[in-house]
């Protein structure tokens, strides 16, 4: 009789342990797993959590202007960002100003600033690239195994700036117009061009009084 | 006399062995540290240009160097690294053959306590690699393309010319360049083929592409030696006027076919850039630094007709 309960409470024990031990996932799964990076919820968060509360930050773009003409150094040490080296560096920006036109792939804005007032374009068709994600310094490249899942991240961005920002003021917007906006810039340190400045909209918002 | 005999010869093997340790003691003390320099290929005036400049850099710092070719092969490279481990090397400046299948090789000398710092081309390993600086290939292809499709006017017929499959870089680029261009409809790509980053192979490929499609506008090119080879199979068949080549890395034959007009455009990389921070943060592991970024972009800025007169061959003034 001890012998059975012995032997019973023996093969229960190897059974509890062995069944703790061996589990069984589909194949798929387990490679579904393995990359899971999921850019546009990233992309999400990052947006809601990180940029948007960074842009209040942002600097005026008159102001901007001014400070790399008077001291570029500064201009780039204090308001650039950039995840590497190399001359391409971003910043964030933001401002008001005047529609002068409508055009296909921008409209064209006169910035109403105590400083300089240049003309810009807002970029409306060619929302690509890395400004958006890099001008706030807030991304960490080494947070990523694979250098395709920090570009996805990019891309991500810009789709949401594609789909949801630029849509609404799109189909609105008129010469006269007055603008507020925010977004990022790409300048170059070593040839640096003021000339035609291109801002990849975060924000935009007519405020016709 | 025979157990005499015996005894000395081991007694002197035991003093041999430890002259030996000793030797190899003064050796690490005294001796100036080395660098071997492994790239992918010297087939390609690029990396040749990145080896050398890693080399300079590396005398510059006061140190030896040895330049090892990998000749594009993943195998050989294995043998150079475990060359360069056994022959004392203290630090590898690296340009991998293949993402995925150089890690191994970066594994086993970091394991043998050799830092591995990769120039240029990623391995898809954040620990493996001491430091990785790689140039930023993907954004310099968005840029590329945003001017590709203004070029083109967003309508037209492309070809694509990849480089080695089994290049991080390779993708990179493509990847680049399809974000941007894949979203204009009137864009068609006719073909996407590898000519391997090689010149020659590039022509032939392309040539064999214009049989089947002799009306395309455009071609993409994921390095400026296959943008060569295209562009000489594209006067070969009398096309060099109408169809627009584009680029990537910044060789010297192409900076002078932009300014002449010949190619359209190429993205800029900084070999030198990536070579000197290499093997300066090689010197800084020797003088016991440890804390160094897992990956280093370098920008790529894009190089066209009317701002040429900025730059020279590899990123020079």
């Amino acid at each position: 009789m001890k012998k059975i309960i012995k032997y019973t409470g023996s093969v229960l024990l190897v059974a509890v342990v062995a069944y703790n031990s061996v589990y069984f996932k589909k194949l798929d799964e387990v490679k579904a797993g393995a990359t899971s990076f999921d850019a546009a919820k990233y992309a999400e968060k990052f947006w809601t959590e990180k940029l948007t509360p960074h842009v209040a930050k942002a600097i005026e773009i008159g102001q901007l202007l001014t400070l790399l003409q008077t001291d570029k150094n500064k201009a780039f040490a204090d308001h650039a960002h950039a995840l590497g080296i190399g001359n391409v560096k971003y910043f964030l920006v933001k401002g008001s100003g005047i529609v002068k036109s409508v055009e296909e792939n921008q409209v064209m804005v006169k910035i109403e600033s105590e400083r300089e007032k240049p003309e810009v374009a807002i970029a409306t068709e060619y929302v690509f690239g890395n400004a958006v994600r890099d001008a706030s310094g807030e991304i960490d490249i080494n947070a990523f195994t694979n250098s395709m899942d920090f570009n996805n991240v990019s891309g991500e961005l810009n789709k949401i700036i594609r789909e949801k920002v630029i849509p609404p003021f799109r189909s609105k917007v008129k010469t006269g117009d007055k603008v507020t906006f925010s977004g990022a810039i790409e300048l170059n340190k070593e040839h640096l061009s003021t000339r035609s400045i291109e801002i990849i909209p975060i924000d935009l918002k007519i405020v016709n009084e | 006399m025979r157990f005499t005999c015996k005894y000395w010869i081991a007694l002197s093997l035991v003093f041999f062995g430890f002259a030996l340790i000793r030797c190899k003691t003064r050796q690490s003390a005294d001796e100036p540290k080395k660098m071997a320099i492994v790239v992918s290929t010297l087939n390609n005036p690029w990396f040749v240009f990145l080896a050398e400049r890693a080399a300079a850099k590396a005398k510059e710092l006061d140190y030896e160097s040895k330049i090892f070719d990998s000749q594009n092969n993943t195998s050989l490279e294995t043998d150079h690294f475990e060359n360069a481990i056994s022959s004392g090397y203290d630090a590898i400046l690296f340009n991998p053959t293949d993402a995925d299948g150089s890690v191994v090789n970066v594994k086993n000398a970091t394991a043998a306590g050799i830092p591995v710092f990769c120039m240029d081309r990623e391995i898809n390993s954040n620990e493996a690699a001491t430091s990785q600086i790689l140039s930023d290939s993907y954004s310099g292809c968005v840029t590329i393309a945003k001017y590709f499709v203004e070029t083109l006017n967003k309508k037209g017929k492309y070809v694509e010319l990849l480089g080695l499959v089994g290049d991080n870089n390779t993708w990179n680029r493509s990847k680049g360049f399809h974000s941007v261009v894949d979203h204009y409809p009137g864009l068609k790509m006719v073909a996407q083929q590898s000519a391997d980053f090689d010149r020659n192979k590039a022509m032939e490929v392309l040539e064999s592409i214009l049989q089947a499609n002799p009306d395309i506008d455009a071609v993409f090119c994921g390095n400026d030696a296959m943008a060569m080879g295209a562009y000489q199979a594209l006067v070969a068949s009398g096309k060099a006027d109408k169809v627009k080549v584009f680029g990537f890395d910044g060789a010297e034959d192409v900076v002078k076919s932009i300014q002449d007009g010949k190619i359209k455009a190429t993205g800029m990389q900084f070999p030198e850039v990536m070579a000197q921070t290499a093997a300066t943060m090689a010197d800084q592991y020797f003088k016991g630094k440890r804390d160094f970024p897992k990956k280093m972009p370098v920008a790529v800025e894009m190089v066209k007709k009317d701002n040429v007169e900025n730059y020279a061959a590899y990123g020079k003034k």
